[in-house]
């Protein structure tokens, strides 16, 4: 079954079944009126969307934590096709994905859901819910896992207890949301027709508890989080991304991402780059440059994954040295069969590796076999 | 010793080849008539088992409703418990097919994206169809997509891409073949009638939204199946239960239990008749080798060496006999498939026998039975002639053995034994569960001991006056071990037929005289789908208005008929809500024939919301008017105080009736499973029949007058008793085997006595006669013993087993003219086994008169 | 009345093979019974006394030559018309009585009537009046078993009597008895045949009791002899 429902997910990629089944996907397109809080809740015209919130969080005692969680909307039917007879109809999978990664233990826990969305199995609110995603927890755990937005505060809700994996955040914007690519359109190729609605709110201010070895610990700490939202697919010779979220202690906010060929190792790239003001500007493929200098081989899928790097942006004159706090921060998801690395990462002046003046967060897909992801 | 044996073996075998034959055939036919069974039995828990292994073979635990349907929500607990892996809803509804008479699929309905391990192979809407995962999604999105198996797509011409058009209850959907899934791969038992759907399909189209039957669950490795079950039995509320796999199938064993229960006592009977056929022709074989056995004992065999080489030699026609027999059962299974299937599906609304299988465990008894059968046949005729005194045995032989002695002593044993069964069972057998039939067993064994004493009495005070009945009679009383052993076997058989032919004729002309009165309506609505009483067989209710105010409809009865637990789970019952048709003469109370209560005072309890039970249940659960009877509700137990009992012949399991508004108190909204409509005076049935048919030809519906619903229910009845009649043949035909050996023995032993017949001018045809006579003796000593033993067993099957297990009243039926139809074929039978040997011994030459002979 | 009650006419026995192929047992035999006549026969084991006595009967048919039983030629009966030929003209006595030891005294003799199909009360009364002459009357209703050799051969004598046949053939009447009883019933068998005026030819090896025929005879190498008395 492991394999099951990659090859599901592989199949909306590459065979397009629903888009030619339904051909009623909105595709991303420039342009788009945002509109908040409406933006914030889930769209169900498009395909696929995802709310990804990563962070740094602060304990007492302790190195700083790691946490990721993710809620993505997989739609199976468009709007027009549902039945509407059963609470089983085939709108939406809910797919969501925690981890936390401890330096301290040298753990990186992982955990995730994967459900038909139902009235009571999960699903995503409507513009103007304050519940913007949910799933019940994992077999074997109580609850739900939550994602909700009110009172201008996003509140994460995540349990596991199989895995010890618990944690309740809130998390606190302190900027306006940043717009990536052409308003909020971010593009995926060269040539600019086939990209995703992405916005982020970069700096959140963090407050919660984490379980930490059956306890429940008190912390404080900053999150990020992105939105994406498209109908589209990765390019056939597309095989997976390098994306990085960096907050730097001057204040300054980086987003990076590249798309790698499977000739090429820079397909397409983008970035954004956020002063200490909060005024976005876009940072074009060739402004910068992420050159990995160590290699990490997973003992769990046999992947390598780079996880330390060179950042360099010579027009804002920056050379940074990304370090992980932990080589082994992959994702293996059990239920789809998907590997990935997501990961905290310390940001160090290229000069003095040891002074440490900012975080972030470093995601790398298709790596190793199997491990395109689905869209 | 071991080529002295072959040599024996080698010889025997030339000298008595119709002997031989005869006993392997004895054998093969026990043997047989045991495999049959088995592998009937089997195939009946088979088709059970392997559906729930197909289905739910990941799963370590399921959740099934106490009532027909649970919420889904129920889902999400069952997820929240620490030991649950996974878990996953099932949907399962009997769906028909359209245009293919009698074929239900078993529907189930699941969550595709759950780890439930289906093979589906060459999926409709996949890219690429070698892909077996690529389809699943294709399979959730493309409406009315189904996988159905393999053999099912073969046997109806099917292929991928094809539409159907199936129904549940009123309700139809069109399908689309979608992919073909073969659970074979999961359990060879699988039933080929499965269906594979999407959860959302089947309960959009075919069930009820928001409810489920059946959550599978697969456990964390090393988890404790019984404290998880017990976690969540609390956790999901009484309305469901919680059991393993195991369990499941225990349940079905129990349900199954007093079925297959009778069908092994009946195989036993021909195994025991079969004995008998062995001990004859052991008996006869060894009469005619004594003098080789006289040798070998005064050249110094020992009387264990004697006895070595006998059992030896009944090994290998034990052998013979189930290499025969082993086949042979299997293909009378096959024979009897339809019949005990029908059973299966019409009386215990279980899934049909798709296939069989010949066990490793069943050939393993059959052989077990047939060698162990030979062997208690041969033991008493060895150990007596390798005792023997050499010097008796070279002698000629003596026909007055011991035998005269020994028939009164074996008589007074019988009697003994009779007298002390009886003593047990009045003060503590019929109370137990297997007492019957225990008792049932020592009265058909000491049957066959009082045999001699009867032949002593009736044969032999017969006075020859000619070559006629008297001396045939005198014939059988001075070979009275060997007629013994032939008189027996059609005793105990005839006794086994006269009993259940009384059973079965009382229990029909019960049945009919109970239809006359419950079955008033003039016609009878269901849905094609209803036939396994479905929880998802229901009627629209637009479909209900549309019948009541069809031109010439009085009334119409509305039935809604569903599965329960008791609230202790040991019995499931069919509870029945009824809302009666509003005319004179349909009130419940006097539709159903009350064995216990006055109508009136029945039909105010109903109004009142009390329950009236079926007669089984009484009996079972041991419920009395004012009891009070709990049932398992979807959110608690529901108390019921019995109003009274009525005779009820629907079901073993028990059944009992509510009015609807009291069913509808503890299950709202619970949709009309069948109606009835009441005519208005004057209305022509037919016409409206034919109406109503032309009128609703849309919609999957089964209408049928009164008349038909009669013959169909006599149809099911007589289809039960079905497999009875092949059994009750084999043993007949076992028994007439039996008589032919027994005078094939006869001529043979008797060459010297038919010698001396012939030369004193008898002609071959009175030699004939008097054989063919002695065959008739048989036949009439026989039938009239078993016509005793007979109607014995009747009443014991009648009043003890059937009430014991089944709970039914029966009334007795002097079935005349089945019994003198029977007598008449035994004695026909017989005759014609005596034709055989009767020629045999007509052609006995004068000649033969040597010195030894008489 | 009939003239002869048995004629054999060149009757030739071969047993085991066809044609000329098989064991020569009889050759050319021919010789007449008148009614009455009572004949021994004698002769070595195995030189076919047995032989001739089944050929009489009709129980086997002659290879060559043909027998004439009571003015018919048993060549042209078939074999259900010979076994009631049998019954109705012969009577035998055989060396082993062979009496059915499940039957009384009575039902022993009554037999070939029973076989005849009759069942008048003058066949019982015969019956009577025949173990009366034996002087068994007082045994009638005994079983067979409780009687000493000589009474189960005069029971035989009486069975093949009842029927009052033409002729009797009696194989060695007296070989499974002693000496002294052998000549009380054979005395008595010829008592009885004499008063009834029928036949017999009578196999026996014994010099006396062969004396006591009218006529003897001698089996040798498959001819029939007349012996010389000594």
């Amino acid at each position: 079954m492991k394999s099951a429902l990659r090859m599901i997910l592989l199949a909306m990629a590459a065979c397009f079944v629903l888009g030619a089944a339904g051909g009623v996907w909105r595709d991303a397109a420039p342009g788009y009126r945002w509109s908040f809080p409406a933006d914030l809740a889930a769209h169900p015209d498009y395909k696929t969307e995802w709310w990804y919130v990563t962070g740094h969080l602060d304990r007492p005692g302790g190195e700083t934590l790691g946490f990721q969680v993710t809620f993505f909307r997989v739609g199976l039917l468009p709007p027009g096709k549902q039945t509407g007879r059963t609470a089983w109809d085939p709108r939406d999978l809910v797919m969501a994905h925690a981890a936390l990664t401890d330096p301290d233990s040298g753990r990186h826990v992982f955990s995730e859901v994967i459900r038909r969305t139902t009235p009571f199995l999960g699903g995503f609110g409507s513009p103007g819910d304050s519940m913007l995603a949910w799933c019940a927890a994992p077999a074997g755990t109580p609850g739900k896992w939550t994602l909700v937005h009110a009172d201008g505060v996003f509140r994460v809700r995540v349990r596991d207890n199989a895995q010890d994996l618990a944690f309740t955040l809130t998390c606190r914007p302190t900027r306006k949301p940043v717009f990536h690519g052409d308003g909020g359109f971010s593009p995926k190729t060269a040539t600019g027709d086939v990209g995703s609605l992405y916005f982020s709110q970069t700096r959140m201010e963090v407050q919660g508890s984490v379980r930490i070895a059956g306890r429940g610990t008190p912390v404080t700490g900053s999150a990020w989080l992105d939105r994406e939202i498209f109908s589209n697919t990765l390019g056939s010779d597309q095989k997976g991304w390098d994306w990085a979220a960096l907050n730097l202690d001057s204040g300054e906010d980086l987003m990076l991402y590249r798309l790698r060929g499977k000739e090429r190792h820079d397909d397409f790239a983008l970035g954004t780059f956020v002063d200490s003001l909060g005024a976005a500007a876009p940072l074009p493929g060739n402004a910068w440059r992420l050159e990995p200098l160590r290699w990490w081989a997973s003992p769990h899928t046999g992947a390598r994954y780079p996880v330390a790097w060179k950042l360099t942006v010579p027009g804002r004159n920056l050379t940074f040295r990304l370090e992980a706090v932990l080589p082994d921060q992959e994702n293996v998801s059990a239920l789809t069969g998907i590997h990935y690395w997501e990961g905290a990462v310390t940001v160090a002046p290229w000069e003095n590796p040891d002074r440490i003046i900012g975080r972030g967060f470093v995601e790398l897909t298709g790596y190793g076999e199997g491990s395109r992801p689905p869209v | 010793m071991i080529r002295l044996w072959w040599r024996s073996l080698a010889r025997s075998l030339r000298s008595g080849r119709t002997l031989f034959l005869l006993a392997v055939l004895g054998v093969a036919l026990g043997v047989a008539s045991v495999v049959a069974i088995q592998t009937l039995n089997q195939g009946a828990l088979g088709a059970f088992d392997g559906s729930v292994r197909a289905v739910s073979g990941r799963a370590d635990l399921t959740v099934l409703g106490l009532t027909p349907a649970f919420p889904e929500t129920l889902l999400v607990p069952t997820l929240a418990d620490p030991a649950v892996e996974a878990a996953w809803g099932l949907c399962r509804v009997d769906a028909a097919v359209d245009g293919v008479e009698g074929l239900l699929l078993d529907m189930v309905g699941v969550d595709l994206l759950a780890p439930v391990g289906l093979p589906l192979e060459a999926t409709l809407g996949a890219a690429d169809p070698g892909d077996a995962q690529a389809g699943i999604l294709a399979a959730m999105v493309t409406p009315g997509w189904v996988a159905v198996t393999p053999e099912l797509a073969a046997n109806q011409g099917w292929a991928v891409g094809d539409a159907i058009e199936v129904s549940s209850g009123s309700r139809t959907a069109p399908l689309v073949i979608g992919a073909l899934v073969d659970f074979r791969t999961l359990d060879p038992m699988a039933p080929p009638n499965l269906a594979v759907m999407d959860i959302a399909q089947v309960q959009g189209l075919l069930a009820r939204p928001g409810l489920l039957h059946q959550i599978d669950i697969r456990l964390r490795p090393g988890t404790d199946t019984e404290a998880a079950a017990a976690r969540l039995g609390v956790a999901l509320g009484p309305g469901v239960t919680v059991v393993t796999p195991e369990q499941r199938q225990q349940d079905t064993r129990s349900l199954l239990a007093a079925f297959r229960l009778n069908l092994t006592a009946l195989s036993l009977i021909s195994v025991f008749v079969g004995v008998f056929l062995v001990l004859s022709s052991v008996q006869a074989s060894l009469t005619i080798r004594r003098r080789e056995f006289g040798i070998l004992r005064c050249i110094g065999a020992t009387p264990l060496q004697v006895r070595a080489l006998i059992l030896a030699e009944v090994g290998v026609l034990g052998l013979a006999g189930i290499m025969v027999g082993i086949p042979l059962g299997y293909a009378m299974a096959l024979a009897n498939l339809q019949t005990v299937s029908g059973t299966l599906t019409n009386i215990y609304v279980l899934d049909g026998i798709s296939n069989l299988t010949l066990t490793p465990g069943v050939v393993l008894l059959g052989a077990a039975v047939g060698l162990c059968g030979a062997l208690a046949g041969a033991l008493w005729p060895a150990v007596e002639i390798s005792r023997r005194d050499p010097l008796v045995l070279l002698a000629p032989v003596n026909l007055h053995e011991q035998v005269s002695r020994i028939a009164f002593r074996l008589s007074a044993v019988a009697a003994l034994a009779a007298i002390a069964a009886t003593a047990w069972f009045a003060w503590a057998g019929s109370r137990t569960n297997y007492g019957g039939f225990i008792y049932g067993g020592i009265m058909m064994l000491a049957l066959p001991l009082v045999v001699p004493l009867v032949i002593s009495l009736t044969a032999g005070s017969a006075r020859p006056r000619g070559i006629g009945p008297a001396l045939c009679l005198r014939n059988l009383a001075v070979r009275r071990q060997a007629s013994t052993l032939a008189v027996s076997a059609l005793a105990v058989t005839v006794s086994m037929l006269v009993g259940v032919t009384l059973l079965v004729a009382g229990f029909r002309s019960t049945l009919i005289s109970w239809l006359d009165v419950t079955v008033r309506a003039d016609i009878y609505v269901s849905s094609k789908s209803w036939a396994r009483a479905g929880p998802e067989a229901t009627l629209d209710s637009d479909l209900l208005a549309g019948l009541r105010s069809w031109p010439g409809v009085a009334a119409v009865e509305e039935q809604r008929r569903m599965h329960l637990y008791t609230a202790d789970r040991r019995f499931r019952i069919w509870l029945n809500g009824i809302k009666v048709a509003d005319i004179p003469g349909a009130e419940l109370a006097t539709r159903l024939p009350l064995k216990k209560g006055a109508p009136e005072a029945v039909a105010a309890g109903l109004e009142h919301g009390e329950i009236l039970i079926g007669e089984p249940l009484a009996q079972k659960a041991r419920l009395d008017i004012g009891d009070t009877l709990v049932l398992s509700g979807p959110s608690g137990p529901l108390r019921y105080r019995v109003a009274g009992i009525a005779y009820d012949y629907t079901s073993e399991g028990g059944t009992a009736f509510v009015t609807m508004p009291t069913l509808q108190k503890s299950f709202p909204g619970e949709p009309t499973s069948n109606a009835a409509l009441f005519l208005e005076p004057g209305a022509d049935q037919d016409d409206l029949l034919r109406d109503l048919r032309a009128a609703y030809s849309d919609r999957p519906l089964v209408l049928r007058s009164n008349a038909d619903l009669r013959r169909e229910v006599l149809a099911i009845f007589d289809q039960t008793f079905a497999v009875t009649g092949t059994l009750r043949t084999l043993a007949l035909i076992i028994a007439c085997l039996g008589v032919a050996l027994n005078l094939l023995v006869q001529a043979r032993e008797r060459a010297g006595e038919l010698g001396l017949l012939r030369s004193l001018g008898a002609t071959r045809r009175q030699i004939f006669g008097l054989f063919v006579g002695e065959g008739l003796g048989v036949g009439i000593l026989g039938l009239g013993l078993g016509l005793v033993g007979g109607i014995g067993l009747a009443a014991l099957l009648i009043v003890f087993v059937n009430r014991q297990w089944f709970g039914w009243t029966i009334r007795p039926a002097w079935a005349g003219q089945d019994l003198a139809q029977q007598a008449v074929i035994i004695l026909l039978a017989v005759v014609l086994a005596a034709v055989v040997p009767a020629w045999k011994a007509g052609q006995a030459d004068p000649l033969t008169l040597t010195r030894d002979d008489l | 009345m009939l003239d002869t009650a048995l004629a054999f006419d060149n009757v030739t026995m071969r047993f085991g093979g066809p044609g000329n192929a098989g064991r020569l047992v009889l050759e050319d035999i021919s010789f007449q019974l008148a009614p009455g006549d009572i004949v021994s026969l004698a002769g070595r084991s195995g030189t076919g006394k047995s032989t001739l006595l089944h050929l009489a009967a009709g129980i086997t048919l002659p290879t060559a030559g043909s027998i004439r039983l009571a003015g018919r030629d048993l060549a042209q009966l078939d074999e259900s018309r010979r076994t009631t030929l049998r019954r109705l003209h012969l009577g035998l006595v055989f060396q082993f009585f062979h009496l059915l030891p499940h039957l009384s005294v009575l039902e022993n003799i009554l037999l070939p009537g029973w076989i005849a199909g009759h069942k008048d009360a003058a066949l019982n009364e015969r019956a009577a009046a025949l173990l009366g002459r034996v002087g068994l009357a007082g045994r009638v209703g005994d079983p067979v078993a409780q009687l000493s050799g000589g009474e189960m051969q005069r029971v035989a004598i009486c069975r093949a009597l009842v029927l009052s046949p033409a002729l009797i053939l009696a194989d060695e009447p007296t070989g499974s008895l002693d000496e002294k009883t052998g000549r009380q019933v054979m005395d008595l068998l010829l008592e009885l045949v004499r008063s009834e005026g029928c036949s017999l030819l009578y196999v026996t090896h014994s010099r006396e009791l062969a004396g006591l025929a009218d006529r003897r005879w001698r089996l040798h190498d498959g001819h029939l002899e007349p012996e010389v008395p000594e």
